[in-house]
Protein backbone atom coordinates (compact mmCIF):
# COMPACT_ATOMS: atom_id res chain seq x y z
CA UNK A 1 0.00 0.00 0.00
CA UNK A 2 1.51 3.34 -1.00
CA UNK A 3 1.55 6.46 1.21
CA UNK A 4 -1.47 8.04 -0.46
CA UNK A 5 -3.60 4.94 -0.04
CA UNK A 6 -2.47 4.67 3.59
CA UNK A 7 -3.59 8.24 4.25
CA UNK A 8 -6.97 7.66 2.61
CA UNK A 9 -7.52 4.45 4.51
CA UNK A 10 -6.53 6.16 7.78
CA UNK A 11 -8.93 9.02 7.08
CA UNK A 12 -11.72 6.63 6.17
CA UNK A 13 -11.28 4.78 9.49
CA UNK A 14 -11.17 8.03 11.43
CA UNK A 15 -14.30 9.24 9.66
CA UNK A 16 -16.19 6.03 10.37
CA UNK A 17 -15.21 6.19 14.04
CA UNK A 18 -16.31 9.83 14.26
CA UNK A 19 -19.66 9.15 12.59
CA UNK A 20 -20.40 5.93 14.52
CA UNK A 21 -19.36 7.20 17.93
CA UNK A 22 -22.36 7.30 20.23
CA UNK A 23 -23.03 10.76 21.60
CA UNK A 24 -23.31 11.33 25.30
CA UNK A 25 -27.00 11.52 26.17
CA UNK A 26 -27.97 9.78 22.91
CA UNK A 27 -29.46 11.27 19.81
CA UNK A 28 -31.10 14.67 20.15
CA UNK A 29 -34.66 14.70 18.84
CA UNK A 30 -36.00 18.00 17.55
CA UNK A 31 -39.02 18.91 19.66
CA UNK A 32 -41.64 21.63 19.37
CA UNK A 33 -42.22 24.19 22.11
CA UNK A 34 -44.67 23.00 24.75
CA UNK A 35 -46.33 23.95 28.00
CA UNK A 36 -46.40 21.74 31.08
CA UNK A 37 -47.75 22.10 34.55
CA UNK A 38 -47.20 20.35 37.86
CA UNK A 39 -50.32 20.05 40.01
CA UNK A 40 -50.11 19.52 43.74
CA UNK A 41 -50.35 15.74 44.31
CA UNK A 42 -51.99 16.33 47.72
CA UNK A 43 -54.82 18.76 46.94
CA UNK A 44 -54.81 18.89 43.13
CA UNK A 45 -54.40 22.67 43.02
CA UNK A 46 -52.31 24.27 40.36
CA UNK A 47 -48.88 25.47 41.43
CA UNK A 48 -49.68 29.09 42.11
CA UNK A 49 -47.16 31.72 43.02
CA UNK A 50 -48.64 33.36 46.08
CA UNK A 51 -45.88 32.90 48.59
CA UNK A 52 -43.11 31.26 46.67
CA UNK A 53 -42.67 28.30 44.38
CA UNK A 54 -41.36 25.60 46.66
CA UNK A 55 -44.53 24.92 48.66
CA UNK A 56 -48.18 24.49 47.56
CA UNK A 57 -49.96 27.79 48.20
CA UNK A 58 -53.12 25.97 49.29
CA UNK A 59 -52.20 22.91 51.37
CA UNK A 60 -48.50 23.40 52.20
CA UNK A 61 -47.23 20.37 50.23
CA UNK A 62 -43.50 20.71 49.55
CA UNK A 63 -42.86 20.70 45.80
CA UNK A 64 -39.11 20.71 46.38
CA UNK A 65 -36.79 20.31 49.35
CA UNK A 66 -33.95 22.43 48.02
CA UNK A 67 -33.43 26.16 48.61
CA UNK A 68 -33.62 28.13 45.37
CA UNK A 69 -30.74 30.44 44.54
CA UNK A 70 -30.50 33.25 42.02
CA UNK A 71 -30.56 32.10 38.41
CA UNK A 72 -31.70 33.49 35.10
CA UNK A 73 -35.42 33.41 35.77
CA UNK A 74 -35.60 32.04 39.29
CA UNK A 75 -34.58 34.18 42.25
CA UNK A 76 -33.96 33.27 45.86
CA UNK A 77 -37.05 35.33 46.70
CA UNK A 78 -39.05 32.54 45.02
CA UNK A 79 -38.54 30.28 48.03
CA UNK A 80 -41.76 29.85 49.98
CA UNK B 1 37.95 19.74 14.65
CA UNK B 2 36.78 18.62 11.20
CA UNK B 3 35.04 15.68 12.92
CA UNK B 4 33.01 18.11 15.02
CA UNK B 5 32.08 20.21 11.99
CA UNK B 6 31.05 17.10 10.11
CA UNK B 7 28.85 15.93 13.01
CA UNK B 8 27.22 19.36 13.19
CA UNK B 9 26.50 19.30 9.46
CA UNK B 10 25.06 15.79 9.58
CA UNK B 11 22.84 16.57 12.58
CA UNK B 12 21.49 19.68 10.90
CA UNK B 13 20.74 17.78 7.69
CA UNK B 14 18.97 15.02 9.61
CA UNK B 15 16.88 17.56 11.56
CA UNK B 16 15.85 19.35 8.36
CA UNK B 17 14.97 16.12 6.57
CA UNK B 18 13.03 14.91 9.62
CA UNK B 19 10.92 18.10 9.73
CA UNK B 20 10.47 17.98 5.93
CA UNK B 21 9.01 14.49 6.28
CA UNK B 22 6.68 15.52 9.09
CA UNK B 23 5.51 18.53 7.07
CA UNK B 24 4.91 16.46 3.99
CA UNK B 25 2.86 13.95 6.02
CA UNK B 26 0.93 16.82 7.60
CA UNK B 27 0.20 18.32 4.18
CA UNK B 28 -0.94 14.96 2.84
CA UNK B 29 -3.31 14.24 5.75
CA UNK B 30 -4.76 17.74 5.99
CA UNK B 31 -5.39 18.33 2.29
CA UNK B 32 -7.05 14.92 2.00
CA UNK B 33 -9.07 15.60 5.17
CA UNK B 34 -10.63 18.90 4.08
CA UNK B 35 -13.33 17.40 1.79
CA UNK B 36 -14.01 14.66 4.35
CA UNK B 37 -14.54 17.21 7.13
CA UNK B 38 -16.93 19.17 4.94
CA UNK B 39 -18.88 16.03 4.05
CA UNK B 40 -19.19 14.90 7.68
CA UNK B 41 -20.26 18.39 8.74
CA UNK B 42 -22.95 18.58 6.07
CA UNK B 43 -24.28 15.10 6.81
CA UNK B 44 -24.17 15.47 10.59
CA UNK B 45 -27.79 15.77 11.81
CA UNK B 46 -26.74 16.40 15.40
CA UNK B 47 -27.44 20.06 16.32
CA UNK B 48 -24.09 20.26 18.09
CA UNK B 49 -22.30 18.73 15.07
CA UNK B 50 -20.55 16.25 17.30
CA UNK B 51 -19.50 13.78 14.58
CA UNK B 52 -17.72 16.70 12.92
CA UNK B 53 -16.19 17.57 16.30
CA UNK B 54 -14.93 14.01 16.81
CA UNK B 55 -13.34 13.94 13.37
CA UNK B 56 -11.69 17.29 13.95
CA UNK B 57 -10.38 16.18 17.33
CA UNK B 58 -8.85 13.06 15.78
CA UNK B 59 -7.07 15.09 13.13
CA UNK B 60 -5.86 17.71 15.60
CA UNK B 61 -4.56 14.85 17.70
CA UNK B 62 -2.51 13.65 14.73
CA UNK B 63 -0.95 17.08 14.26
CA UNK B 64 -0.28 17.42 17.96
CA UNK B 65 1.48 14.07 17.92
CA UNK B 66 3.76 15.39 15.17
CA UNK B 67 4.40 18.49 17.25
CA UNK B 68 5.30 16.39 20.31
CA UNK B 69 7.56 14.16 18.22
CA UNK B 70 9.38 17.22 16.83
CA UNK B 71 9.79 18.70 20.32
CA UNK B 72 11.12 15.41 21.62
CA UNK B 73 13.67 15.09 18.80
CA UNK B 74 14.68 18.74 19.20
CA UNK B 75 15.46 18.15 22.89
CA UNK B 76 17.23 14.83 22.39
CA UNK B 77 19.04 15.27 19.10
CA UNK B 78 19.65 19.01 18.89
CA UNK B 79 19.89 20.59 22.33
CA UNK B 80 21.56 17.60 23.98
CA UNK B 81 23.92 17.36 21.02
CA UNK B 82 24.80 21.07 21.42
CA UNK B 83 25.44 20.55 25.15
CA UNK B 84 27.65 17.55 24.41
CA UNK B 85 29.72 19.34 21.78
CA UNK B 86 30.01 22.51 23.91
CA UNK B 87 31.51 20.51 26.77
CA UNK B 88 34.16 19.12 24.40
CA UNK B 89 35.20 22.56 23.11
CA UNK B 90 37.67 24.86 24.95
CA UNK B 91 35.99 27.11 27.56
CA UNK B 92 35.17 30.82 27.43
CA UNK B 93 37.84 33.06 26.09
CA UNK B 94 38.89 30.45 23.53
CA UNK B 95 36.38 31.03 20.79
CA UNK B 96 37.10 29.00 17.73
CA UNK B 97 35.50 28.37 14.37
CA UNK B 98 33.63 25.48 16.02
CA UNK B 99 31.92 27.88 18.42
CA UNK B 100 30.75 30.00 15.50
CA UNK B 101 29.59 26.97 13.60
CA UNK B 102 27.77 25.64 16.65
CA UNK B 103 26.04 28.98 17.15
CA UNK B 104 24.98 29.13 13.49
CA UNK B 105 23.80 25.51 13.73
CA UNK B 106 21.71 26.26 16.82
CA UNK B 107 20.02 29.27 15.22
CA UNK B 108 19.39 27.40 11.95
CA UNK B 109 17.77 24.50 13.80
CA UNK B 110 15.58 26.78 15.89
CA UNK B 111 14.53 28.80 12.84
CA UNK B 112 13.65 25.62 10.98
CA UNK B 113 11.57 24.51 13.94
CA UNK B 114 9.78 27.87 14.00
CA UNK B 115 8.85 27.36 10.36
CA UNK B 116 7.50 23.94 11.28
CA UNK B 117 5.36 25.53 14.01
CA UNK B 118 4.03 28.05 11.49
CA UNK B 119 3.03 25.16 9.23
CA UNK B 120 1.22 23.56 12.15
CA UNK B 121 -0.71 26.79 12.78
CA UNK B 122 -1.58 26.96 9.08
CA UNK B 123 -2.86 23.39 8.89
CA UNK B 124 -4.73 23.64 12.18
CA UNK B 125 -6.55 26.67 10.84
CA UNK B 126 -7.18 24.85 7.53
CA UNK B 127 -8.84 21.99 9.43
CA UNK B 128 -10.81 24.29 11.73
CA UNK B 129 -12.21 26.26 8.80
CA UNK B 130 -12.71 23.30 6.45
CA UNK B 131 -16.42 22.97 7.14
CA UNK B 132 -17.07 26.57 6.17
CA UNK B 133 -19.30 28.93 8.05
CA UNK B 134 -22.86 28.07 9.02
CA UNK B 135 -25.46 30.70 8.24
CA UNK B 136 -26.35 31.32 11.87
CA UNK B 137 -28.19 34.56 11.06
CA UNK B 138 -30.72 32.73 8.89
CA UNK B 139 -31.26 30.08 11.57
CA UNK B 140 -31.77 32.80 14.20
CA UNK B 141 -34.26 34.75 12.06
CA UNK B 142 -36.13 31.52 11.43
CA UNK B 143 -36.45 30.95 15.18
CA UNK B 144 -37.66 34.52 15.73
CA UNK B 145 -40.39 34.03 13.12
CA UNK B 146 -41.31 30.62 14.53
CA UNK B 147 -41.65 32.14 18.00
CA UNK B 148 -43.85 34.99 16.77
CA UNK B 149 -46.10 32.40 15.13
CA UNK B 150 -46.58 30.33 18.30
CA UNK B 151 -46.32 32.80 21.20
CA UNK B 152 -50.10 33.25 21.52
CA UNK B 153 -51.04 29.65 20.91
CA UNK B 154 -50.59 28.26 24.41
CA UNK B 155 -53.19 27.77 27.06
CA UNK B 156 -52.92 27.21 30.79
CA UNK B 157 -52.82 23.51 31.61
CA UNK B 158 -54.83 24.17 34.76
CA UNK B 159 -57.67 26.46 33.63
CA UNK B 160 -57.23 26.48 29.84
CA UNK B 161 -57.00 30.29 29.81
CA UNK B 162 -55.10 31.73 26.88
CA UNK B 163 -51.49 32.61 27.61
CA UNK B 164 -48.97 34.71 25.78
CA UNK B 165 -45.29 33.93 26.11
CA UNK B 166 -43.75 37.31 26.97
CA UNK B 167 -40.26 36.77 25.51
CA UNK B 168 -38.32 34.34 23.40
CA UNK B 169 -37.01 32.05 26.14
CA UNK B 170 -34.15 29.67 25.44
CA UNK B 171 -34.50 27.49 28.52
CA UNK B 172 -37.51 26.06 30.38
CA UNK B 173 -39.21 28.91 32.21
CA UNK B 174 -42.17 29.43 34.51
CA UNK B 175 -44.95 31.44 32.91
CA UNK B 176 -47.77 32.55 35.18
CA UNK B 177 -51.35 32.12 34.00
CA UNK B 178 -53.01 35.57 34.18
CA UNK B 179 -56.35 33.96 35.17
CA UNK B 180 -55.57 31.32 37.81
CA UNK B 181 -51.96 32.27 38.66
CA UNK B 182 -50.76 28.71 38.05
CA UNK B 183 -47.08 28.42 37.23
CA UNK B 184 -46.96 26.73 33.86
CA UNK B 185 -43.60 25.60 32.59
CA UNK B 186 -42.84 26.74 29.06
CA UNK B 187 -40.31 24.49 27.33
CA UNK B 188 -38.89 26.11 24.18
CA UNK B 189 -38.43 24.14 20.99
CA UNK B 190 -35.08 22.45 20.30
CA UNK B 191 -34.39 25.11 17.66
CA UNK B 192 -34.96 27.95 20.13
CA UNK B 193 -32.74 26.22 22.70
CA UNK B 194 -29.99 26.10 20.09
CA UNK B 195 -30.10 29.92 19.76
CA UNK B 196 -28.59 30.17 23.25
CA UNK B 197 -25.87 27.74 22.24
CA UNK B 198 -25.10 29.57 18.99
CA UNK B 199 -25.51 33.13 20.29
CA UNK B 200 -21.82 33.89 20.75
CA UNK B 201 -20.89 32.40 17.37
CA UNK B 202 -23.61 34.47 15.71
CA UNK B 203 -22.36 37.63 17.44
CA UNK B 204 -18.84 36.77 16.26
CA UNK B 205 -20.11 36.32 12.71
CA UNK B 206 -21.81 39.70 12.83
CA UNK B 207 -18.62 41.42 14.03
CA UNK B 208 -16.04 39.37 12.12
CA UNK B 209 -15.12 42.42 10.00
CA UNK B 210 -14.02 44.28 13.14
CA UNK B 211 -11.84 41.39 14.29
CA UNK B 212 -10.30 41.24 10.82
CA UNK B 213 -9.49 44.96 10.96
CA UNK B 214 -7.74 44.42 14.30
CA UNK B 215 -5.83 41.37 13.07
CA UNK B 216 -4.63 43.22 9.99
CA UNK B 217 -3.33 46.18 12.01
CA UNK B 218 0.45 46.28 12.40
CA UNK B 219 1.48 46.65 15.14
CA UNK B 220 -1.68 45.21 16.64
CA UNK B 221 -3.93 48.05 17.73
CA UNK B 222 -5.47 47.34 21.14
CA UNK B 223 -8.12 49.99 20.60
CA UNK B 224 -9.42 48.11 17.56
CA UNK B 225 -9.58 44.92 19.61
CA UNK B 226 -11.53 46.71 22.31
CA UNK B 227 -13.96 48.03 19.66
CA UNK B 228 -14.42 44.53 18.27
CA UNK B 229 -14.93 42.97 21.69
CA UNK B 230 -17.46 45.60 22.78
CA UNK B 231 -19.44 45.25 19.55
CA UNK B 232 -19.34 41.48 19.77
CA UNK B 233 -20.69 41.50 23.31
CA UNK B 234 -23.33 44.11 22.40
CA UNK B 235 -24.54 41.84 19.60
CA UNK B 236 -24.45 38.84 21.94
CA UNK B 237 -26.55 40.74 24.49
CA UNK B 238 -29.04 41.73 21.80
CA UNK B 239 -29.56 38.05 21.00
CA UNK B 240 -29.67 36.87 24.61
CA UNK B 241 -30.57 39.96 26.70
CA UNK B 242 -31.10 37.89 29.85
CA UNK B 243 -27.40 37.02 29.94
CA UNK B 244 -26.20 40.64 29.72
CA UNK B 245 -25.10 40.85 33.35
CA UNK B 246 -23.09 37.62 33.20
CA UNK B 247 -21.68 38.52 29.79
CA UNK B 248 -20.43 41.87 31.09
CA UNK B 249 -18.17 40.08 33.60
CA UNK B 250 -16.91 37.85 30.81
CA UNK B 251 -16.25 40.91 28.63
CA UNK B 252 -14.18 42.52 31.38
CA UNK B 253 -12.17 39.33 31.80
CA UNK B 254 -11.45 38.92 28.09
CA UNK B 255 -10.43 42.56 27.88
CA UNK B 256 -8.06 42.20 30.82
CA UNK B 257 -6.63 39.00 29.34
CA UNK B 258 -5.94 40.88 26.13
CA UNK B 259 -4.35 43.86 27.87
CA UNK B 260 -2.18 41.54 29.96
CA UNK B 261 -1.04 39.47 26.98
CA UNK B 262 2.28 40.24 25.38
CA UNK B 263 1.48 39.30 21.78
CA UNK B 264 0.73 42.73 20.39
CA UNK B 265 3.30 42.67 17.61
Amino acid sequence: MNEKDKTLSYLERLKQQAVNQENYGGEIKAEEAKMEVRDCPECGAGRAFHQGLTVCAYCGFKFMDIRLTDGLYIRKQNNS
Amino acid sequence: MSGVLEKIGQTQDKWFVFLDKLESRMHEICTAAVPEIREVFEQDRDPYKRAHGHLLMGLRGQINQMRSKANEVREEKIFQFIDGITSELPGHGFFTGSHDRLYTFRIACINRHNLFEEKIAFYMSLLNNAAGEQDLEAAYQEQLQAFEAIRDQFSCKQCAGQMTIPDLFFIATYVTCPFCQTQNTFIPSTGAQMVLHQARSLAEQRTAHLLKTYEESKPKNSLLYRQYLRSMFDEWNKIVPDMAEENEKFYQRLLQDHLNSINHY
